[in-house]
């Protein structure tokens, strides 16, 4: 297989919320994995605490990365919880502002609001 | 006695030395003397030996007469009190003969150790009695006592005479057998090591009579017992079996390396399929043979040791089945065929009858494939029953000679059922025969959904890549246009991305777009956006107009669909060419001037993502010489080694491109140096380049 893409996950419970950081690559090969996780976190988090996909760590990610993230914003919306994205690299940052999202204040959170600032470095 | 006729006596002399010539073990040689000796001699008689250390061993009693069998086990236990003055202890002392003409109960009570062993003797009703030392080689090695008395007859000095001669042969053949007593020894602790050998052993002597057998032997053959090996008639125990060469061919006894060596033949070790006719019980046999010669170089038997290999064999043949199955399976895609010879494949070893059945549009079985052993028809209608419930109850089932297994991927449910006979060869099925059948049955799951899969994309495939793409870029006036498109990966893997340049009403549309997904499900969407656009774009001639068409058509399809776009209008509006472009969840295109690239484009969502959605256009002025190049994302997401391809490498390719080949070249060279590894997805590049000194563009194309 491919060289890159390769992900790992990890799923964290902070109070009422869960947050799913991602560490590598999200793409083609691996969004399958990510989106596992993310079905599980969904799962765990309670009465709308939130759901938080951390994206600091990931070096890149390509479409389907981006479609799991628009799948899980329209999905909140629907069932009532929040969802949002701790930002990530430049690189990242520009695949949401290609899909024009950049401006979506909802998707994105401060990690230090989420985790407490002692864990958010 | 003295009545008895000389040549009768010559004729028992004559029975011993028959008897004492063979070599068969001691204890079978005096009870056969003894048939001799009683009652043509004697009512009573007994044997006994004394070994060198002195010890006395009675090693034959025989009785002639009412209640003899109490008797003989009577006299086989006793012993001789040593201190007694006449009969047999005295012959044992003194090394000579006694005769007792009229024996009286004072002699019985001379001779009997106890009131017990008195009422033995007595119950003998013994008249006279002979006892002769057994003579040989200047030592006493045992004895032979003579009685007679319920026949009414007496014995005197002739018969005394005639007792030593008996005694002497009998010494002789003693002596004989006790020559070998070193070798009896060993015989004995041989015999006790074959009784625990795993291996069954089986001797015969020179006339195929089975003479001695292990239990072992006894276990492999589905019997009880040694004793039912060692009283079989020659020959008579192959009827019990069906017996099979490796490649399935029927064998004689004639056929085995017993038989063979028996003839003087070589035989080395034969391997053979053994059932047992009455169970159906198969093993793996081999079997071994070695002969056995007398000092004159004559065959005085064969040992055949035979060991079982069925486990063995049972896992290399497992092994290799699965190993070929697995090998046929994946080899082709034609799964009709596979199964075909899969199931060839299964009655060469697993069973006489296999057929493969899958579920039909009807949900019905349809047989696919079946083959039976030898090449031979089906004899009889099979119970097909058992397949289809395995099926509907997605439970595999064994019952004798009939195995039905599933076929199924883990967690899914049945799309077929291997079904297993036997018929000609009697076998039975065992458990590991079915977990064999579950892997197999589970490969050939794998197989024909692989199959499936792969026709059902190899025809999207096929057919999207006549229909996705333009066989060639058309010629738009005034302009200059190049294209390089690349599928990723395997060939039957079509991705997400397309591209299409079409006459509009004022203009042409050149775009690319690339939907999100892989497979089959992203392949029909690439269709509809594809056809979408183009149909759009036709009716409408305005980009944006195209695209929220398209977003529409997929939010009305189920689950999210997410599509992303670069779209230009190219027109003239009195000499001065320029490009409508707009994007939708796309990377920016390129305007090259001068050889230098700039980003073009404003940012907007994807085709998909929500209801409604505002796409808004930018208009690029092309000068001669100007390009704009589009181009999807699988460009830019190249995986090299460390890193991926990039926007901004992207723009370093293109600068100083001086048209729209020489841009496509550029990227296509760029990319294929900077991959590692197989391509992750498709890659479009579209150049379009202004020429110089173009006119119009809205004209009608020539020709």
């Amino acid at each position: 297989m491919r060289r890159a893409g390769q992900l790992s996950l990890e799923l964290r419970r902070i109070g009422d919320a869960s947050v799913v950081s991602a560490r590598g690559d999200i793409d083609l090969s691996t969004v399958e994995k990510a989106g596992a996780a993310m079905d599980e976190a969904r799962e765990e988090q309670r009465g709308g605490g939130g759901l938080f996909l951390d994206l600091r760590e990931v070096r890149f990610m390509d479409t389907s990365g981006l479609r799991l993230v628009i799948a899980e914003r329209q999905r909140a919306d629907a069932e009532g919880y929040r969802f949002a994205v701790f930002p990530g690299s430049p690189k990242v940052q520009r695949l949401f502002e290609i899909a024009g999202l950049a401006g979506d204040a909802q998707l994105f959170a401060d990690p230090a609001t989420v985790l407490g600032v002692g864990e958010a470095g | 006695m003295s009545a008895s006729p000389d040549n009768d006596r010559f004729a028992l002399l004559a029975s011993i030395d028959e008897v004492t010539d063979g070599t068969v073990l001691l204890g079978g040689t005096v009870a056969r003397l003894l048939e001799y000796v009683v009652p043509a001699f004697a009512d009573v008689a007994t044997v006994d030996t004394i070994s060198h250390e002195g010890v006395f061993r009675r090693i034959g009693s025989r009785v002639e007469g009412p209640g003899r069998e109490e008797l003989e086990r009577g006299l086989l236990r006793r012993r001789p009190v040593p201190e007694a003055p006449l009969g047999l202890p005295a012959a044992l002392a003194s090394g000579k003969s006694q005769l007792i003409e009229r024996i009286t109960d004072e002699d019985l009570r001379a001779i009997a150790a106890d009131e017990a062993d008195f009422e033995l003797l007595r119950a003998l009703e013994l008249r006279s009695m002979v006892d002769v030392p057994l003579l040989a080689r200047g030592r006493i090695v045992g004895a032979l006592a003579c009685g007679v008395g319920t026949s009414g007859r007496d014995y005197g000095p002739e018969d005394l005479r005639f007792a030593e001669v008996l005694s002497g042969r009998l010494a002789l053949a003693l002596d004989n057998a006790g020559l070998s007593a070193a070798v009896s020894g060993l015989e004995q602790r041989l015999e006790a090591t074959l009784t625990n050998l795993a291996e069954a052993v089986i001797v015969r002597d020179a006339n195929a009579r089975i003479v001695f057998a292990n239990p072992a032997a006894a276990r492999l053959l589905g019997l009880v017992s040694t004793e039912e090996i060692t009283v079989a008639a020659p020959g008579s125990l192959m009827a019990l079996y069906d017996v099979f060469d490796e490649q399935g061919r029927r064998l004689e006894l004639a056929d085995l390396p017993s038989a063979i060596v028996a003839r003087g033949e070589e035989a080395g070790p034969m391997l053979v399929r053994n059932v047992i006719r009455a169970t159906g019980e198969q093993r793996w046999l081999l079997h071994k043979a070695t002969p056995v010669f007398d000092p004159g170089g004559a065959l005085t038997m064969v040992v055949s040791v035979i060991e079982d290999l069925t486990e063995v064999k049972r896992a290399e043949l497992a092994q290799r089945l699965l190993a070929e199955a697995g090998q046929i399976l994946s080899s082709s895609l034609d799964y009709h065929q596979s199964l075909q010879r899969v199931a060839e494949l299964t009655v060469s070893g697993l069973a006489d009858r296999c057929q493969v059945l899958l579920r039909g549009d009807d949900d019905g079985l349809e047989e696919v494939a079946v083959a039976h052993a030898g090449g031979e028809a089906p004899t009889e209608t099979d119970d097909l029953g058992v397949a289809a419930e395995a099926v509907e109850l997605a439970e595999a089932h064994l019952a004798g000679r009939v195995i039905a297994v599933p076929l199924a991927l883990a967690g899914q449910p049945p799309i077929g059922a291997l079904f297993l006979a036997m018929a000609q060869s009697g076998r039975m099925f065992d458990e590991s025969d079915l977990v064999l059948a579950r892997e197999l049955g589970q490969r050939a799951a794998i197989a024909v959904e692989n199959a499936r899969l792969y026709t059902e994309r190899s025809q999207i495939a096929s057919t999207l890549q006549r229909s996705l793409l333009p066989p060639e870029l058309p010629a738009i006036p005034g302009f200059e246009l190049a294209g390089f498109y690349q599928a990723a990966g395997e060939q039957n893997e079509v991705g997400g991305d397309f591209y299409d340049v079409f006459e509009v009403r004022g203009g042409w549309m050149v775009l690319v777009g690339d939907v999100a997904g892989r497979g089959a499900a992203a392949a029909a969407l690439t269709s509809l956006s594809r056809y979408t656009l183009r149909t759009a774009g036709k009716l409408l001639g305005d980009p944006v107009a195209a695209l929220e068409q398209l977003n529409a058509a997929l939010r009305e399809g189920p689950g999210l669909s997410l599509v992303s776009v670069c779209c230009a209008l190219l027109r003239d509006v009195d000499g001065d060419a320029r490009a409508e472009l707009v994007l939708a969840g796309h990377p920016p295109a390129f305007h090259l001037r001068g050889g230098r690239p700039e980003p073009a484009g404003v940012f907007a969502p994807f085709l998909g993502a929500y209801e409604r959605g505002e796409w808004t256009p930018v208009t690029v002025h092309l000068e001669p010489a100007d390009q704009l190049v589009l181009y999807t994302d699988g460009v830019i997401d190249t995986v090299g080694e460390d890193e991926r391809f990039g926007e901004d490498r992207l723009l370093a390719t293109l600068q100083g491109a001086s048209c729209a080949a020489d841009s496509v070249a550029r990227v296509e060279a760029a990319v294929r140096g900077f991959a590692h590894g197989p391509q992750a997805d498709d890659i479009a590049v579209i150049a379009v380049g202004r020429l110089l000194g173009a006119g119009r563009v809205d004209r009608e194309p020539e020709g």
